[in-house]
């Protein structure tokens, strides 16, 4: 399948403008088209491009020179300066940051000019800038979807709540906020890839807290529950699956193993939970929920009692 | 109503996923199943109570089941439990 990414492409000026203050970007020449497009999460570092490496040059990155590539053009004598510049800047660069508020060198700045190509300039150090503008980057062009479900900060857990229309995902989700959890989404979960393993969900924008609540219509759970109810992005914990009860299916009843579910190539525990009357969900969830914060303390309560078991069996039949 | 001596030949004994393989196997007929072991009797389709059992290896359970399927029951079990050693060691 075909990944889905929040944006296809940014402009420099909206890298400016997310960037500028945070760390410090300021503009150093005047001809720069600020309407050129970002296509890359990645960065590049034109060293070698700059030596006259350019057949694997990825140009079309935002490019970062720091004190090796001030340094190396430096010790280059006039010509020989100006056209590994120009050799660089015949590629259709994005943009470029030179980092440590370094002086830019001889020729830089009237070639950018030529060239149209914004040139920024930064106090800081070339990994800072580097780490910043990645996460910027990444999460300018993460992967993301929507989801049909529920998701509740439990206990701090993020559970994302599944199953068939009618199930009663949005109704577990009001008995949870009712008993003091938070809602994040419910109906349609915004998924946000972040990296290549940490899925995050919020609320879609025209939805924000709204819930339909069948027989009701469409309630605020802001309004009626107070600021105290809701939240915003959550990363995904646990995937609790609402399944009709079914005789033929097996569902799980010890636990020693962990079942996982794919969302967005992110594997999650997937927890199914059979629907029959008179159970209370709602105190299941919970109990999924600080189930799962056990475990992400290192404590797996089914394999801990496992081991136990085995060991005492074991210590009987030497006797 | 039949019962039936059966050895635990598995090194672990009942642990966890024999005691679940338990469960799911007398969950799929209608008899009563019961297991018991120095005295203690607990039912066979309840994962706390088979496990309650610490039935290690070498140990001898007794299966009691009561009802319509119960040579069915006792066929399938047998085999879970004699027969494959939960397809363990």
């Amino acid at each position: 399948m075909q990944e889905k990414h929040k944006k296809s492409f940014i402009t420099v000026r909206d890298l400016y403008k997310a960037c500028a203050e945070s760390i410090h970007l300021e503009i150093i020449n005047s001809e720069c088209s600020f309407g050129c497009e970002i296509h890359e999460k990645d960065l590049n570092r034109p060293g070698l491009a700059l030596g006259g490496f350019v057949e694997v040059f990825t140009y079309s990155r935002v490019q970062i020179m720091g004190n090796t590539e001030v340094g190396y053009l430096n010790t280059l004598q006039g010509e020989e300066r100006i056209q590994a510049i120009s050799k660089v800047f015949s590629f259709n660069l994005p943009c470029v940051v030179i980092t440590d508020n370094n002086t830019p060198p001889m020729g830089l700045i009237e070639i950018a000019n030529q060239k149209g190509v914004t040139l920024f300039r930064t106090p800081l150090s070339t990994t800072t800038v580097t780490h910043y503008l990645s996460e910027y980057l990444e999460s300018v062009f993460a992967v993301v979807d929507i989801i049909h479900g529920s998701l509740v900060d439990v206990y701090g857990v993020g559970m994302l709540i599944l199953g068939e229309s009618a199930i009663g995902k949005s109704e577990l989700a009001l008995d949870l906020i009712e008993r003091g959890h938070q809602l994040v989404a419910d109906d349609v979960v915004s998924l946000i890839r972040v990296g290549l393993n940490n899925l995050q969900g919020e609320p879609n924008d025209v939805l924000a807290h709204y819930m339909e609540v069948r027989g009701l219509g469409i309630i605020d759970i802001r309004r009626m529950f107070g600021i105290r109810a809701i939240r915003g992005r959550k990363t995904i914990a646990v995937v609790l699956r609402l399944e009709n009860w079914d005789e033929e299916a097996e569902y799980e009843r010890i636990g020693v193993d962990d079942q996982t579910i794919e969302i967005l190539n992110v594997k999650l525990p997937l927890v199914r939970l059979p629907i029959l009357p008179g159970k209370n969900l709602t105190v299941i969830a919970e109990a999924v929920a600080l189930n799962q914060k056990l475990k992400q303390f290192g404590v797996h309560s089914a394999r801990e009692f496992n081991e136990a078991l085995i060991a005492k069996m074991k210590n009987e039949g030497q006797t | 109503m039949i019962t039936k001596t059966l050895k635990i030949k598995n090194k672990l004994g009942i642990h966890a996923r024999p005691a679940g393989q338990i469960v799911k196997t007398s969950s799929r007929f209608s008899a009563s199943i019961y297991l018991s072991k120095n005295g203690n009797e607990v039912n066979a389709k309840s994962i706390m109570g088979v496990l309650m059992l610490e039935a290690g290896y070498g140990s001898e359970i007794i299966l009691r089941i009561d009802g319509e399927d119960e040579f069915e029951a006792l066929r399938a079990l047998e085999e879970l439990i004699d027969k494959n050693q939960f397809g363990e060691e």
